[in-house]
């Protein structure tokens, strides 16, 4: 494997890992920043 | 579609419909920033490069996860307009360089804007029959963007960027898990040593290298330096994240976190088209390159994991056109429309203003995506059309926030040039006296041009305000 193969194949799994990573964690906690942003709009509606 | 009908009752004020009330927190922001930039356009054009360059292809998206990085741990720029609690881009350049500044350059963001996301809907809707096989009679290509636009167009104009944000989330999650799967299919079924062996078969070691490539070198590098780092700066839809966030911190972190997202965003449907050149046979290869990675889902992916993929697709494309519905209305509304309603329109009002404006967009998309027939690569249509107003606003924006010297003078002249030659370059294209100099000059050069001349631009007409009117530079 050439150079720049080897940069491609270490580019392509890190991106397919930080992928996965980043789906799980985001899809966890982006759910709760929902939550806590519609709570927060819904005080300044009433105010 | 339900979920962003729901947020609806939230939005009680314009800047919860434009900006979500400035309370978006990181990780939302990161799925939303995601989910915005990766739509089935741009998995068709990123294939395309795949396809027609090999790994050499996702160099945008290296470059453009550098310049994420970069701007969000340095805050350069963003932290400023962050600071300043603006809805758009050109609303911080009045404070600047005066009124006239903030009009033209909102007719420039919307005038580049829209021409950039005019295909969109062609380009999605081709996508989807190529895959479902929903081709002819059965289903028309006008039915399949109709359908489309109305499912985003409802929840867009209802809830604004509050659905935007709530829809983007679900739609990130549906996208990355179709996107994560159907890409390690094709890397345990086809394997990596087929692809790269496929790459040097038909690119060689310039599929590996755009520094080496036949049809890209250095020019193609850095036009593609200049776009991704003008788009990390003033791309409309990128902004209005660090505009919704809820504090300066909030929105660097976004740009920061999601950097690397781009290199995803570029390599992995990147990996789709290298597979369809790896296994399509050459008489089921299709004329135009575009087709190739749809073509090679539709034989290649099974039935089952196939209804995730369109899912995927669809989610994608949905929080893709919603987002850039609401941030071009966006700028339309708030600058466009600003020397009418001077912020003085009640909120009732406004928000009626705002979703006309964003039917308005939709059926715009429809119009001009029916007719405008796309000459080479979708990628570099979109470079090109984005240039229009990309080099002028970055220039704007880094001179109003840190060039003591910059006035209206080096504005105008900033933004016709960076809006004049990106424009006389797609003129060129299309007429036959100019076909043959358009061709010779190509994308990369015309580009580079409007970015390095448009600076240039700002520079000689802010100093020559201080020539010719000295008293009216020290005034302001």
């Amino acid at each position: 494997m050439t150079w720049p193969e080897r940069f491609w194949w270490v580019v392509t799994w890190a991106s397919v890992a930080w992928y996965l990573t980043v789906t799980v964690y985001v899809s966890i906690r982006g759910g709760w920043d929902i939550r806590r942003m519609l709570e927060r709009l819904d005080e300044q509606n009433r105010n | 579609m339900a979920a962003g009908i729901w947020v609806r009752k939230y939005v009680g004020k314009v800047e919860h419909f434009l900006v979500a009330g400035r309370e978006m927190d990181v990780f939302l922001g990161i799925a939303s920033l995601a989910a915005t930039e990766f739509g089935i356009v741009t998995c068709m054009y990123t294939a395309e490069a795949g396809y027609k360059y090999g790994f050499a292809g996702a160099t945008p998206g290296i470059c453009q996860a550098i310049a994420l990085f970069v701007i969000g741990v340095t805050g350069f720029c963003i932290k400023p307009l962050r600071d300043s609690g603006v809805f758009t881009i050109p609303e911080l350049l009045e404070r600047r360089f005066g009124p006239r500044v903030r009009w033209a350059s909102g007719l420039v963001i919307v005038l580049g804007g829209l021409l950039n996301m005019g295909v969109f809907l062609r380009i999605g809707g081709e996508f989807l029959i190529l895959v479902a096989g929903l081709g002819g009679d059965t289903f028309p290509l006008e039915w399949m963007m109709t359908v489309l636009l109305v499912m985003v167009a409802v929840y867009t104009i209802l809830g604004g960027m509050l659905s935007v944000l709530v829809t983007d989330f679900l739609q990130f999650v549906v996208m990355s898990v179709g996107l994560i799967a159907v890409t390690l299919l094709i890397l345990f079924q086809i394997g990596w040593s087929e692809l790269a062996a496929t790459v040097h078969a038909k690119h060689g070691p310039g599929g590996f290298n755009p520094f080496i490539h036949a049809e890209l070198g250095w020019p193609y590098v850095l036009f593609q330096m200049c776009v991704t780092t003008a788009a990390t700066l003033t791309w409309q839809t990128s902004i209005a994240r660090v505009l919704a966030a809820k504090d300066t911190q909030t929105g660097r972190q976004i740009y920061t976190r999601t950097s690397f997202f781009f290199v995803c965003r570029f390599l992995i449907p990147g990996i789709w088209g290298i597979a369809a050149l790896a296994i399509l046979a050459p008489e089921a290869t299709p004329s135009n390159a575009l087709h190739a990675m749809p073509t090679f889902l539709s034989q290649f992916v099974p039935v089952g994991l196939m209804g995730l993929l369109i899912a995927a697709m669809l989610a994608a494309d949905m929080s893709t056109d919603s987002s850039y519905m609401l941030t071009w209305s966006s700028v339309i509304y708030n600058d466009l429309l600003a020397p009418w309603h001077r912020g003085r329109w009640n909120d009732r009002v406004g928000l009626l203003c705002n979703r006309l404006i964003v039917a308005a967009i939709g059926l715009f998309l429809l119009v001009y995506g029916l007719w405008y027939p796309l000459e080479g690569n979708v990628w570099d249509y979109l470079a090109v059309t984005g240039t229009i107003y990309l080099a002028s606003m970055s220039t704007l924006l880094i001179a109003c926030c840190y060039w003591q010297q910059a006035n209206d003078w080096g504005a105008f002249a900033a933004i016709i040039t960076g809006a004049t030659i990106p424009s006389a370059y797609l003129v060129a294209q299309h007429f036959a006296a100019t076909q043959t100099w358009a061709k010779q000059v190509g994308p990369y050069y015309s580009g580079i041009a409007a970015y390095a001349l448009t600076a240039v631009a700002m520079v000689v007409g802010s100093l020559l305000k201080y020539f010719f009117r000295p008293r009216l530079t020290e005034v302001a």
